[in-house]
């Protein structure tokens, strides 16, 4: 029993990077902008967090750096982007590996350290312990006490989802993002709707690189956000760009995650094979989903 | 004082005149039909007024103001709106929202949804044209989808509405309910604009007539004192070239038979109904219609990319079934529609795009290795054999002019001497010299008794040099014509979707 | 052999890649001096360090060697019009299969076993991309992000092999064991470890440029690649062409890791590749795809990673001033397609 408190009290925790990004993604998505560059935004959203928190020695320093930063790189991403229509992929290809470089190279310069850097001058974000809600056994133990940034995370997918379906901009959004022709005759300008989108998205980025660095630890590592920009964009292709499936599947796959921590402890599987099992199901996924986009017009 | 006058209208894209100089004015309160072929000029006026282009020359006057209409935005601020032939709609959105679309009603910050939902519901009820909603629009069928994008002009307060050949997608009952909604409209004092290459409509239909051709106003009429034939002969209009001379007599042996050939579009709608026909040796058979009406499909069929019912057979041997490339090799030569993106490789060379019917057999493969030698001095020989004015067999494709890219595109089927050439639009955008060119090679493939199934907007081009005319009218052969005797007013009214007492009947 | 055009063509090739490795050394210079270095000196390092000696010309060349063939392996994709960013997950692949050849069949002699090392990576990366290859050639599924996903699925399934059934007893490191002494391969200028897999990459380069010009599936590849609706309308087997390019695409970053695997490490070691593939996908663009600017590009990206380490000694410039580099010529080479499509757009539409 408390094998599984463990485990689902982990998958909240992992999870709440990826659905930050995954938000981030959904918005880009809907307006019709393949966001590749996910993973750096977060790069440089967990390195801002605790270089400038350490400046600081403040968490919140750290964190409102983390939004603004990486609010800066989308921008410039944005403008490449929309403004001069550079190539999406090669574009956003180059902000992740510009992310990588930057950070490594930067931590060396600034604080004589090569792979990672643990100031001690911060303490983490604070956790939040549910009123209430903690005294009940199982689930208070599952809800209560994380990071605040994760419950910030669940909030982003509120937020997401009212933004989309129940404001203007949001409808405007998916209107591009769907048939910007149809938008632009509509009167809307598409390219302020789709930089809102990446502007959006660079914030929540943002958070999520916060969360990794300074949500339970605070160090800042070389490379630290490992692919979880890419999870959280097949996140964003098993839900459809909608918010509430792709939370579904970052939660999936901050669950595989937990779940390989927690099998190191014990025997069995090794942890790579639960590991694979996002990728592989992203895959078979994507397959299903082009098979029946190939053969539904037959049925009409 | 018209309602809308637009003078002097002169658009100018790269190579082509779209508008020159048009002037029309239209009266407040009428149905008004801009008619004319592809190509007319039609829609790109049309644009023009909605703000989606800009005029080189010349100026809007509407409602006694002159208009500056630099987007589609100013164009809605005076009250002109515009349905498009794709119609505008964002398939995943209901029909509330995608009539509010950019103008949606706030409540604070957030989408008033009710009050969209009741604004549509009064509007819907006021010009009676029902629909629901909370329907979401990719569910909807295409004839509400259209009173949707109607529907959405008069949210924003349209006065002047234009619509785009609204009847294209439309069933005929469908059409008849069209056809009161605008009879509506104009009561309640709104003035419609309606673009259309359909005789009955304009007949059935509308007050006025500005006939279009060729990108120059032919003609304006007061449709109760014309007729069908008058505005079709303007439509069409009357020099021809009827000077080619043909040597021999059209074969009689059949090269190219389809029999009950059907299909769909890309909008799983039919495109191809069952048509039946025959190209013999030696003869050019034409196909006329305005586009649209199963001219792309057919010739995606006949070059095995589009997936059919019904036979097709070349020389007896069946060619249902069979891909592109071995289409090619029992004897099928195809000049595609769209140069730029279907016939040729704009980034390559002109070898490349010479020798890509048949670069994987010897001469110019040996031993699994292209022989560039071999395929160099082959594109030589052509470029010579065909004129083809280039820097060199190397010259980059994109780098030619339209004529000489399209000879590389004949050079390259005719090599091959095929038994049937099936050309589309092959003179789209050429010059006059270049067309008489194209012109000849096709008349000489049918003196060495191949066949040719010429598809073509242009009437002259088919009159000079067909052999038989069919007419293809919303996916039916609707017609077989003589060329030498057919007059402009037949050809008019069988193209513009009228059957009527023809020499010839439908083939069986 | 090569006539004026081809000359003209070659020319502007190198002049192309060398601005824009000009302009990434700009860049560098700029987030050099910004960050209180002295970008002369450090540049200055790094290439004496890069070029400076016999042996220092070696170490670049070994630097440079899983570079080309990770470069070739994404340009022959991009030019076929396919983007394929899974070479690295190829080479993990192709490294492991070369090494299991290698540590299990250790009575052959090595005239025997080189080669089958080397036929089984080639084989296994091969097939690693050729497997998302097939679904975007028959089901239009998008081939960025299973190939990205493919990527980790091989790192993975590696450091599994190599931490379970292929561990070697007794080490804290994840790593397989040696390979046979027979199958390393020999080395070209001893103290560097460059090998004869250096010789292999060469090859290589030139039979994909031999492939690209001369052998129907270049000609296919090249015509997909720039435009793939003309392709279909001449009877081109479009969708087998995608199939094999992708196929060729995995072969040459399993040879890679072969390379890595038989003459650097001599064993599998996990998570051993500091992103050749990501690299290569930076080269190809620099080289707009065409094979023998790939191999210029994997040279001079050669010369700045075996430059960067002492740089980073001598002049206290982090060495990951390289990869900020590689972002910048990246980049570049994005504004470039923009401004080709700009320039296509204002020539094309009529209505």
């Amino acid at each position: 029993m408390e094998v599984l408190t463990n485990v689902l009290f982990g998958m909240l925790r992992m999870s709440a990077p990826l659905l930050l990004a995954g938000m981030a993604g959904v918005l880009s998505q809907q307006v019709n902008l393949l966001n590749i560059a996910l993973e750096g935004l977060m790069l440089f959203g967990a390195f801002f967090a605790v270089v400038l928190g350490a400046y600081f020695a403040s968490s919140w320093a750290g964190l409102l750096a983390a939004m603004i930063f990486a609010l800066i790189f989308a921008w410039i991403f944005g403008f490449f982007i929309i403004n001069l229509r550079a190539n999406l992929i090669v574009a956003g290809l180059a902000l992740n590996i510009l992310a990588v470089g930057f950070t490594s190279y930067m931590l060396v310069i600034w604080f004589n350290a090569r792979g990672v850097y643990s100031p001690g001058n911060i303490d983490k974000l604070p956790t939040i312990t549910l009123p209430l809600l903690d005294q009940i056994p199982f689930i208070g133990d599952i809800l209560s006490g994380h990071s605040f940034l994760v419950y910030v995370s669940w909030a982003a997918v509120l937020l997401t989802s009212i933004l989309l379906y129940r404001t203007p901009l949001g409808v405007h959004m998916r209107a591009v993002g769907e048939h910007t022709e149809a938008a632009e005759t509509a009167g809307i300008a598409v390219k302020i709707v789709q930089y809102a989108a990446i502007l959006l998205g660079g914030i929540m980025c943002g958070l999520a690189g916060a969360q990794l660095a300074i949500g339970d630890l605070t160090l800042f590592s070389d490379n630290m956000t490992n692919g979880r920009g890419f999870i959280a964009l097949a996140a964003v292709f098993f839900g459809r760009a909608r918010p509430g499936m792709t939370a579904v599947g970052c939660l999936l796959f901050g669950l595989f995650e937990a779940l390989q921590i927690r099998l190191q402890i014990g025997t069995g599987l090794p942890p790579q094979i639960p590991q694979m099992l996002p990728y592989i199901t992203v895959i078979i996924l994507l397959t299903l989903i082009s098979v029946r986009e190939k053969y539904q017009g037959r049925t009409a | 004082m018209a309602y809308l006058e637009m003078k002097g209208i002169t658009k100018r894209f790269p190579g082509v005149i779209a508008n020159n100089k048009i002037s029309f004015s239209v009266e407040k309160g009428h149905i008004h039909a801009l008619v004319g072929e592809n190509g007319a000029g039609k829609s790109t006026l049309m644009r023009i007024l909605y703000g989606l282009y800009k005029a080189d020359e010349g100026e809007i006057i509407f409602d006694g103001q002159p208009a500056v209409i630099n987007s589609p935005r100013d164009a809605i601020q005076l009250g002109i709106g515009m349905v498009h032939q794709e119609f505008q709609l964002v398939p995943s959105l209901t029909v509330a929202e995608n009539i509010v679309l950019g103008y949606e009603p706030r409540r604070n910050i957030w989408v008033d949804r009710d009050q969209a939902r009741q604004q549509v519901i009064d509007l819907s009820e006021k010009y009676g044209l029902l629909v629901d909603p909370d329907a979401v629009v990719r569910e909807v069928p295409v004839g509400v989808q259209q009173r949707v994008e109607i529907l959405k002009l008069l949210y924003r307060q349209a006065e002047l509405l234009i619509l785009d050949e609204p009847t294209a997608v439309l069933t005929p009952q469908e059409v008849q309910g069209l056809f009161e909604i605008i009879k509506r409209l104009t009561s309640q004092g709104h003035t419609i604009i309606l673009i259309t290459h359909k005789l009955i409509e304009v007949m059935n239909l509308c007050d006025h007539a500005t006939v279009l051709r060729r990108g120059e106003k032919v003609g304006s009429v007061l449709v109760a004192e014309s007729s069908e034939a008058e505005i079709a002969r303007m439509m069409v209009g009357r020099e021809i070239v009827r000077s080619y001379e043909k040597k021999h007599k059209a074969g009689l042996s059949p090269k190219l038979v389809c029999k009950n050939l059907s299909a769909v579009n890309d909008r799983w709608l039919p495109a191809l109904r069952q048509i039946n026909f025959t190209v013999n040796a030696g003869e050019i058979v034409g196909i006329a219609g305005v586009e649209g009406n199963g001219q792309s499909e057919l010739v995606e069929v006949l070059a095995g990319l589009r997936e059919c019912e019904g036979e097709i057979t070349l020389n007896g041997e069946d060619l249902t079934g069979q891909n592109n490339r071995s289409r090619r090799e029992i004897g099928v030569a195809i000049v595609p529609e769209n140069r730029k993106t279907q016939g040729l490789n704009l980034l390559g060379p002109v070898t490349e795009n010479l020798v890509v019917n048949r670069y994987y057999k010897p001469p110019f493969t040996i031993r699994g290795i292209l022989s560039l030698r071999n395929m160099t001095q082959y594109a030589r020989d052509l470029i010579k054999r065909f004129d083809i004015r280039a820097e060199g067999p190397n010259a980059v494709v994109g780098t030619l002019s339209g004529g000489n890219a399209q000879k590389i595109i004949i050079a390259r089927e005719l090599a091959t001497q095929p038994d049937v050439l099936v050309a589309a639009h092959p003179t789209r955008g050429l010059d006059i010299a270049a067309t008489q060119y194209v012109h000849q090679e096709l008349l000489s493939i049918r003196e060495e008794n191949l066949g040719v199934l010429l598809i073509s907007a242009d009437l002259d081009e088919l009159l000079a040099i067909s052999d038989r005319i069919l007419v293809l009218f919303e996916g039916q052969i609707v017609g077989e014509v003589d060329p030498k005797t057919v007059t402009f007013e037949q050809l008019g009214l069988l193209m513009a979707g009228h059957i009527k007492n023809v020499p010839q009947a439908v083939e069986e | 052999m090569l006539n004026k055009d081809e000359l003209s063509n070659v020319g502007v090739g190198i002049l192309q890649v060398c601005l824009t490795l000009l302009v990434a050394l700009i860049m560098g210079a700029i987030v050099m001096e910004l960050s209180g270095k002295d970008s002369l000196a450090a540049y200055q390092v790094l290439f004496e360090s890069a070029l400076g000696s016999k042996t220092a010309i070696a170490n670049t060349l070994l630097a440079a060697t899983p570079l080309i063939f990770s470069g070739l392996g994404a340009a022959i994709a991009f030019r076929a019009g396919v983007f394929n960013v899974g070479v690295e997950g190829a080479i993990y692949v192709g490294a492991f299969g070369a090494a299991w050849v290698g540590f299990t069949f250790l009575g052959l002699p090595g005239a025997v076993l080189i080669p089958l090392c080397f036929l089984m990576a080639a084989v296994v990366g091969g097939i690693w991309c050729y497997f998302p290859g097939l679904l975007k050639a028959r089901l239009n599924v998008d081939e960025i992000v299973t190939t990205i996903m493919l990527n980790y699925v091989a790192i993975l399934l590696t450091s599994y092999l190599v931490n379970y059934p292929f561990r070697l007893p007794g080490l804290a490191n994840a790593m397989s064991a040696e390979v046979a002494p027979q199958a390393l391969l020999a080395r070209l200028a001893p103290p560097s470890q460059l090998s004869t897999g250096f010789i292999i990459a060469l090859i290589a380069a030139i039979v994909i440029a031999f492939l690209f010009k001369r052998l129907r599936l270049g000609f296919e590849l090249r015509t997909v690649g720039d435009n793939p609706m003309f392709a279909r309308w001449s009877g081109m087997p479009a969708a087998g062409v995608i199939e094999k390019v992708m196929f060729i695409s995995g072969l040459l970053g399993g040879l890679a890791g072969a390379v890595q695997v038989l003459g650097v490490n001599y064993r599998f070691v996990a998570n051993f590749s500091p992103g050749y593939g990501f690299t290569g996908i930076a080269i190809a663009l620099l080289a707009r795809n065409s094979p023998l600017g790939t191999l210029l590009a994997a040279l001079l990206f050669g010369i700045l990673r075996s430059g960067s380490s002492t740089m980073e000694i001598f002049t206290n410039v982090p060495r990951d001033l390289i990869t900020v580099l590689e972002a910048t010529v990246i980049l570049f080479v994005a504004l470039e397609f923009s401004l080709s499509w700009l320039r296509r757009k204002q020539n094309g539409s009529a209505d």
